[in-house]
This record gives C-alpha cells, structure tokens and sequence, in this order.
C-alpha cells in the first residue's frame, strides 16, 4: 500500500512536466488545427540548449530558461512563418508530415553537434531529498513541478486575462468568426506557435534534470504527448493537464501494481475506454471539422 | 485511340515487364535487396491509399497490420514445423485473415473518432500491438524477438529472389485492389467521405459500413507483406516490426506521389525507399544524412503539397490547354 | 494519368538494374582491403558507437603499423544502421556485394546482430561480432559468426553469484532484489543468477522485468529500495544504470551490493554521471579491464590512451572487445595462411586466440569459451578486478560502503 501511495506521489510530480510539454502540444493543435509531431524533437533541442549553456557557463539549469525560452518562442515563430503558414489544402495530414520532418532536422542536428550518447543535466543539489514519512522526495523533482505549475499558471493568465488570450481563444473556437470580428488570425497563430514551442524549452529543463537523454528521445517523447492530449481532448489545455496526470500516475501505479512492462498498455486501455464513451476526449468539444 | 493512349500503355507494359524481369537484367544481390525493400513499400503505400487517399481518413498505425502480420507467419511456421524454403509462403495469406480480424477489431473503435483525432489513436493502437508482441512473453518471445525458418539452402545469389516475386506479387495485388475499388460504387462512396462525411451520410452512404470495410482491405495486403518481411530478413524484434517509422514512411510516399491516385503512392516508394536506404549507407557516418533527408522532404512538401502526380498533371493539362489555344 | 509515373517507374528500374555490378571477387592480391561495419549512429535505439569504433579504429592503426593484415593494409568502412532491420540487411549486402569489402566485423547494436548474420552467413562472409551474445544469436546454429567475448552473455553473472555464495555463512547475503530490462543481452543473465542464488539459499525479495522504454525508471527503483533487500541486481542497460543509482542514493538505500550488468563498465562517462563519489564499491561483471594483464592489454591501454587522450580509466570495455575482434581475426589469418573467408572461418573453429579479454576459442555454433567473466568493483574512483582471486587486483569491498 504504501509503494502505491509513493508511485502516486511520484507520478503527480512526474506529471507536472508532461503537462506543460503537452500543453504546448494541444494549444498548438487549438489555434492552428495542426499535430506538431516536432513538439517531442522541440523539447528535445530545449534539454541540449540548456545542456550547453549550463556546460559552457556554469549556470544553474533551470536557470538556463531566461535565455533558452525567449530563443525558442523565436524560434518557434519562425518555423510556424516558414514551414506552416504555407499550407493551404490537407492541413492536419500534411502539417504531421512537415513537423515530422523538422523532427527529423532536429535530431540530425543534435545527433551532430552533441553525438548520440546519453546525457542528463546535472545540477548539484539532484540527489537531495527531504523526507516524509520515510519517504524520499527529490527536491530535483519538487523544483521541477513548482516551475511547470508556475509556467502552466502563466498560460492560464494569459489566455483568460488579457486580450491577446481573448483573441488566441476566439481563434480556437472559430477561426473565421474571429478574423470577422477583426482579429489578426496569422499573427495570433504566429504567437501561439512561439508560445507552444517555448513551453517546450521549458518541459526540456525538467524532462532532463530528471531523465538521461539523447537526440532519439523523442519519439517516445512525442508518442505519450499525442496520447495524452487526445486523451484530454484535442486543444483542451485543462484536458492536457488533468490527463498527463492520469498517465503519469496510472503508469506509475499499474507499474506497481501490476508488473512495469504492463503499465503503459493499462494506460491506452484507459485511453481506449474513454475514446468509446468519448470520441472526443475528456474535455474536448465535439466540432464538426474536415480534414 | 490517341498516341497519347498508346504511350501510356507501352509504358505500363514496359514497366511490368521489367519489374517481372528485374531479378534476370540486375542480379546483384545489393540491387535486388534494394529491389525487394522498394516493391514491400509499393505494397504498403499502395494498400494505405485506400483507406488514407480515398476516404480522408489518415492513419499513422498501419505498422500494426504489418507487425501482426510478420509475428502471425513467425509464429505459425514455427509451431507447426514449416520447413524453410517456399513453404513459409503458403501462410502469407493466413497472416494476412489474422491481420485483417484485427483491423476489424481496432476500427470498430478508432473509426468513432474523425480527423486528428483519428490520426493519434491509430498511433495507440500501433504502440499497443507492440507491447503485447513484448509482454506476451510465452508466446511471442517478448523482447527477445522471434526467429522465422532461414532457409539456408538458398546461397547468397539467389536468396532475395523469391522474396521479390512475393512482394511483387503483393504489390500488384494491392494495386489491382485499389483499382478495382476506385472505378466502383464503393469507391465513390468512399470519396464522398473524403469530401463531406455528413453530406455522403446524408445522401444514404453507409459512412460506418464503408469506412471500416476499406480500412480492413487496406489492412490485410500490409499485414502479408510484413509476413514476407519478417521472412525475408529472418528475425523479428516488436519495436522493429510495430515500428511507427515503417508506419509514418508509407505515409509519406503517398503523399509525395499523390494522395488518392493510382500512380502516386508508387511513384512516392520508386522515389522515396531506395533514396532513404542509400542515403543512411552514404552518409549515415557522417551523421549529417538526417539533415539532409529532413530537408528534401520539407523542400517537397513546401513546394508540391498535392504529391508529384497531381502537380504533373496539372502542369500537362496546362500545356495542352495553352497548345489548343492559339 | 498514369505516364508520367511510369515513365519514371520504367526509368527508375533502368536504374537500379544499373547500379549492381556483377563481380563477387574477394581482394586476393596483397593489396589494401576494407573491413565493413554497421552502426547505429542515427534513430530511436541510437547509442554511440565511439567506444566500438575506437577499438576498430585502433586495431586498424596498429595492424597497418606492422604491415598490415597478412600483407594487406586495412581499411575500416563505417556506415549508419539507423537503428533499422531494413538498413542493417541492406548495408552488409551493400558492403558485400557492392563494395566488395574482404571482411565485415560485427555491429554496434547486439539486437542488429541476428539479421545481420543470417545476410553475412550466406555470402560465405565470417562474421567475428563483439557485441550480440544472447543466446539467441546462436538459435539459428551459424556456421560463421564468432562471439568474441570470454563467455555467452547468460553466464556473466554466473562468478558474481560463485563469490556471493563463497562469502562466510555470516556475511553472506538473505535476500536479494533483481530488476531487468526485457532485453536479449540483460534478461538472461539476470534469470540465470536468480536461479543459482536461489539454489544457494537466498531468498527472493524482489524480481521485476520492465521495457527498456520508460517513462521514469523512479517507481522501479523504488520497488528495489522497498524490498530492503540484502543485495541487489540489475539488468541495466545505459540510462537506466545511473537512474537506479541515483534513486538509491536519495533514498538513502544502502544494500551490501549492487552488481549492473551495463553502465559501470563505461570508465569516465558513468563516473560523471552518477558522481564519482557515488561509484564506490559498485560491481559490473566484464571480461576486460584496464588493468588486466591478459595479452597485449596493457599495449592496448597505452596505445588508447596515447591515441585518443584520457586517462587508462577512462576506456570503455566496449573498445577492447572491439580491439579483440581484430586480434582474433590477425592470429586466424596468419593460422590459415589466407584472409579467404572460408578458410578464416575454418580456422576460428579450432584453436585458442589470444586476445586482451584472455584467450578465446569457439565452439562449431561461434559461442566462446574463454577465461569466463569476472566482476569489476569502483574503488576509488576506477574501476579493478576483483573476483576471482586469480586475476584480482583488489580485494572485493564487502559490504559497500553507505552513500557519501
């Protein structure tokens, strides 16, 4: 009982950085109606930004934010001008297939400046602990979710209140409708994409203070985001949240429970289950949409 | 008939003779190897057209008929002894009924989602075929993998032969399907819900019926020919066979060739398979060939969105169009 | 519709037909040749190569230096896997049959291994591999392929659990935890120690198999820690072989050894990862160290270090089973007098090789019989043998001491 108890602990704190990463992920998909299957690659590129400054500079990882965030909002307002705002007919099918090639880049990149093997970023308080009830909690991991709850509390402000948020929403909700009432729909989507893809430098930090990594990781990465967002509704950020959440700690615990080489497929039952009931996902809206 | 016509047909003919014959003019065995790997994409690509190209409807997972497939003949040959040599090839089909149940199975629930939506959780069902392949220990090997009869007999000159008149047959199996679907009522019926799902529904097309029909006849063709596959290069591992890259390739080459037509996805698979292998062997070393292979593929995806065939044509249909004008 | 597609179909297989050249002659002449090898430098099981190649890459330098390969110089030809079955069949059947290179040693990824020599098997190619030893790799019964290691993979652990057992009844461990990825190479070896401490007394306390891909090896470990348990092993692979630690350490979880089957026998890179500090006392079983004095191991060492910089301690024990392909391959060809394949396979079929893991022979299925795999302990911050007594350059710290 109690090794469940501390999965789930776990699990939440785990699932703090998958949140943020799969936010992004479904704030991306909200605004542009896109998968940006680059987003694990992304998140990926932000880890070894940080890694190189922390290595070159001596700064502290979570540190390294201050610069790599605003680097990768430019960045990703620069791939989104390029590669996404040219396309015109089969959106969805043909943005999965762009970002999976940015992907693809972007790990070609990696793999040549930093080789393929596995790092971590190293901070040095990452083996301390405080403990409660016996257990130990890594203050790595506690630092971790604190910053992903304050960077996903940002977005939260940002998108309810101010009007920039006003606008982003009314993009998600219809995209025409908002042009009509004299939003800049291709600024907006330009913004969003900045927005998603600096979440992604964020999650990187925590993903690889915690996680050993190297330029393949992302295909597991990218695999579990698109889980979790379809699970909480195609750009839902609350759904994003509550189900990388649901993931974490159902993984966790089935691992516990169960045995560990089961507990991903205890998940995509779940994922399963809730499709048939909800072909929307958890919180996401039914909306009549053509591919 | 106009000379256009007659073009067209020696073409074609010329084009299946030489793939009929391309093991007797190229036997290298470095070429036919080639050969081989090209024709199993022309199969797939082709096969996923008919549920990707002709109903919208986009799937990321098929790499789950194609490991169901390759695990059912590994499985099967081994427990009921099959001796290697042509043998093994008697059950392709078999695994390709098993690989068409399970995509009965797997539509029935994915096919109640639409759009991107659909796209991810074909991914999820890729991924969950792939862990029963691993935790299924006692019958598949688990992480291990699973070895398939290697028929040794076969020496080194000869041994891709077969293996290319299987997936040739393959291939065109899976294009005589598509043609066929194409030019029949459940075809249009197919492409109204590319069109408008809700429309075709309401004009009394079976949408439900038809969707999953074509999504379990593109199923079986790609669950025979990862069989083959799995023969072919003799051993199995889950995450090499459920592989979301052999999943996400086929994909890709329909649309480099063209979403929807006949031409396209082998065209997509002439072009795409032997550059993807020759360019990992060139300059994989160098560690830059993912680099470059990123960027041709943005470079046509940019500049022709709709695939080569439908740019081709449109730019024919130009040229006429400015001739019969004077 | 369709002709402008055919049209470069038809093309397209003009093409092809073209690219294969039909002469399947083998250098015979003293001259240069190439040795072909694949790695996995680019896709989702991508690891580094470079420990590998650097064992080839040396072997190579150091033949040349002494004239080369029974006269032929050498020439090592890399190329890129991609991590995929597709691209490992095709590069060695390209490197045989288009590049015409005279060998091809084994390659960087053991999963890769098995397909790899059922193509290099039916060229007639001898395949000598320094990585795939699981005992699948010998189901299929080649003829050709050569583990080059001082033992199958199933039997590492097998001296770790012989010392365990020798320790006096007093200090000998009660219970013991495994945990192991469902790997060809890890699981193995961790099944078979499981069986030989449970016959020797120790109890179970824990035993879990788990996917090499996981979201966080954290709950995992956690089991290990709850389990109490007097010794622990793991079937690691690379990350998850610092992951377990550094759980370990924050929970202040202190058995009286940890043995990993992968990750403690990367010198340099696995002390920087869990913290130097931390790698006292921590066991790796490997047929190779740098301070071995098995044949040519210290020229090795020298020559490495020289070579690529770094400190003895610093060389993976990936470099030198690299190192021994290459020796093995010398010592056979100067045997049959030829670097004909055939003949070479003939000759690794019988007789002893000398190599810096000690010597090796082969039986008819290419599974090594050498000198067995020993237990490497950290202390000190290097890593040094020290089991069995014969071949020990410290005596083994037990119990290992608490977390700094």
């Amino acid at each position: 009982m109690r090794i469940v108890l501390e999965a789930a602990v776990l699990g939440v704190l785990t699932g703090g950085v998958y949140a943020l990463m799969a936010s992004g992920l479904t704030l991306i998909f909200g605004v542009m109606r896109i998968i940006n299957v680059g987003q694990g690659a992304l998140v990926i590129l932000g880890a070894y930004l940080s890694f190189a400054l922390s290595r070159s500079i001596h700064l502290d990882p979570f540190l390294t934010l201050i610069v790599t965030m605003p680097v990768m909002f430019l960045l990703g307002i620069g791939l989104q001008f390029v590669f996404i705002r040219p396309l015109k007919t089969d959106r969805e099918a043909l943005s999965v297939l762009i970002t999976y090639a940015i992907a693809l880049g972007i790990e070609g990149v990696l793999g040549f400046f930093f080789t393929t093997n596995y790092i971590e970023l190293r901070a040095w308080y990452e083996t301390a602990s405080f403990a409660i009830f016996g257990f130990h909690v890594t203050w790595v991991y506690v630092f971790g979710f604190l910053l992903c709850l304050a960077i996903l509390g940002a977005l939260f402000v940002l998108l309810y209140r101010t009007s920039f948020g006003a606008a982003l929403r009314a993009t998600m909700l219809n995209r025409t409708a908002a042009q009509l009432v004299g939003v800049d729909v291709d600024r907006v989507s330009a913004l969003a994409f900045g927005i998603g893809v600096a979440t992604a430098a964020a999650g990187g930090v925590v993903f690889g203070v915690t996680n050993a990594f190297n330029p393949g990781s992302h295909y597991d990465l990218i695999s579990r985001l698109l889980s979790i967002i379809v699970l909480g509704g195609l750009g839902s950020l609350r759904g994003a949240i509550i189900a990388a959440l649901i993931m974490l700690v159902t993984t966790d615990i089935a691992a516990v429970v169960i045995s560990p080489v089961w507990a991903s497929f205890v998940f995509f039952i779940i994922l399963v289950l809730v499709l048939i009931v909800r072909p929307q996902g958890l919180y996401g809206v039914r909306v009549r949409e053509r591919i | 008939m106009s000379r256009l016509r007659v073009l067209k047909r020696v073409g074609l003919l010329a084009a299946i003779v030489i793939a009929l014959i391309l093991p007797l003019i190229a036997p290298d065995p470095s070429t036919t190897n080639l050969a081989v790997f090209t024709v199993m994409y022309i199969g797939l690509a082709t096969s996923w057209n008919i549920m990707g190209g002709y109903t919208g409807y986009i799937s990321l997972g098929h790499a789950a008929f194609f490991g169901f497939g390759a695990y059912s003949l590994g499985l099967l040959s081994n427990h009921l002894n099959v001796a290697p040599g042509y043998a093994p090839f008697l059950l392709v089909p078999v695994a390709g009924v098993i690989s068409g149940l399970v995509a009965v199975l797997i539509g029935w629930i994915a096919l109640r989602t639409r759009a991107a939506t659909f796209v991810i959780v074909t991914i999820a069902f890729m991924f969950m075929g792939q862990l029963l392949a691993e935790n299924l220990v006692k019958l598949t090997g688990g992480g291990a993998g699973l070895g398939f009869p290697y028929p040794q007999q076969w020496g080194g000159d000869f041994y891709n032969t077969p293996f290319y008149y299987a997936m040739l047959a393959l291939a065109f199996l899976a294009l005589a399907t598509s043609w066929t679907i194409r030019r029949s009522k459940f075809g249009l019926g197919l492409l109204a819900i590319r069109d408008d799902e809700d429309k075709a529904l309401a004009v009394g097309v079976p949408t439900r019926r038809f969707k999953l029909a074509a999504f379990t006849i593109s199923a079986i063709p790609v669950g025979m020919i990862g069989a083959v596959y799995g023969y072919y290069v003799t051993y199995v591992y889950p995450q090499f066979v459920f592989d979301p890259l052999i999943g996400i390739s086929m994909v890709l080459m329909v649309f480099l060739g063209g979403l929807g037509t006949l031409a396209g996805p082998v065209l997509g698979a002439l072009l795409l398979e032997p550059a993807q292998l020759q360019f990992a062997y060139r300059f994989g070393a160098s560690r830059l060939y993912l680099v470059f292979y990123a960027a041709v593929f943005l470079l046509v995806m940019l500049f022709l969105p709709r695939g080569v065939v439908p740019s081709v044509q449109e730019l024919l249909q130009r040229r006429r169009q400015e001739l019969a004008s004077p | 519709m369709h002709k402008a597609a055919l049209g470069i179909l038809a093309g397209l297989s003009l093409v092809l037909a073209a690219c294969g050249t039909n002469n399947n002659q083998a250098a015979q002449s003293a001259g240069p040749i190439t040795i072909g090898v694949s790695l996995s430098l680019s896709g989702d099981f991508s690891g580094d190569g470079k420990a590998l190649k650097q064992g080839y890459d040396l072997w190579a330098q150091d033949i040349n230096a002494k004239g080369g390969l029974l006269g032929h110089k050498v020439t090592m030809k890399y190329v890129d896997d991609a991590s995929s079955t597709q691209q490992v069949v095709t590069n060695y059947q390209t490197l045989i049959n288009q590049d015409h290179v005279a060998l091809v040693f084994g390659p960087f990824s053991s999963l890769l291994t098995i397909p790899a020599s059922a193509v290099t098997d039916r060229y007639g190619y001898a395949f000598p591999e320094p990585a795939g030893g699981g005992p699948k790799v010998f189901e299929k019964g080649l003829h050709s392929i050569f583990f080059v290691q001082p033992a199958t993979v199933e039997d590492n652990l097998v001296s770790y659990t012989q010392w365990l057992l020798a320790l006096p009844p007093g200090q000998r461990p009660k219970t013991a935890a495994y945990a192991t990825q469902d790997d060809p190479f890890t699981q193995p070896q961790v099944d078979k120690a499981k069986g030989l401490l449970e016959a020797g007394g120790v109890t179970t306390a824990s035993y879990k198999v788990y996917p090499a891909e996981t979201p966080s090896w954290d709950t995992l470990a956690l089991q290990v820690v709850n389990s109490k348990a007097d010794v622990v092993i793991l079937g690691t692979q690379e990350p998850d072989a610092v992951a377990f630690v550094k759980v370990f350490i924050q929970q202040h979880y202190n058995p009286k050894s940890i043995i990993e089957t992968t990750g403690p026998d990367q010198g340099k890179d696995y002390a920087d990862k869990v913290g130097a500090a931390n790698t006292e006392g921590i066991m790796v079983p490997t047929g190779w160290t740098s301070d071995s004095t098995a044949f040519g191991s210290q020229q090795f060492v020298r020559e490495m270090v020289a070579k690529y910089g770094g400190s003895a301690g610093d060389i993976s024990a990936d470099s030198a089973e690299a190192y021994s392909v290459g020796q093995v391959v010398d010592q056979a060809a100067k045997k049959a007098n030829s670097i004909a394949n055939k003949d070479l396979i003939n000759a690794l079929h019988s007789g002893t090789y000398q190599t810096v893991q000690g010597p090796i022979s082969f039986d008819s299925i290419g599974r090594p019989h050498g000198v067995g795999v020993f237990i490497e302990q950290w202390q000190h911050a290097s890593a040094v043998f020290v089991y069995p007594s014969s071949v020990a350059k410290a005596k083994p710290e037990y119990p290992k001491p608490n977390w700094s």
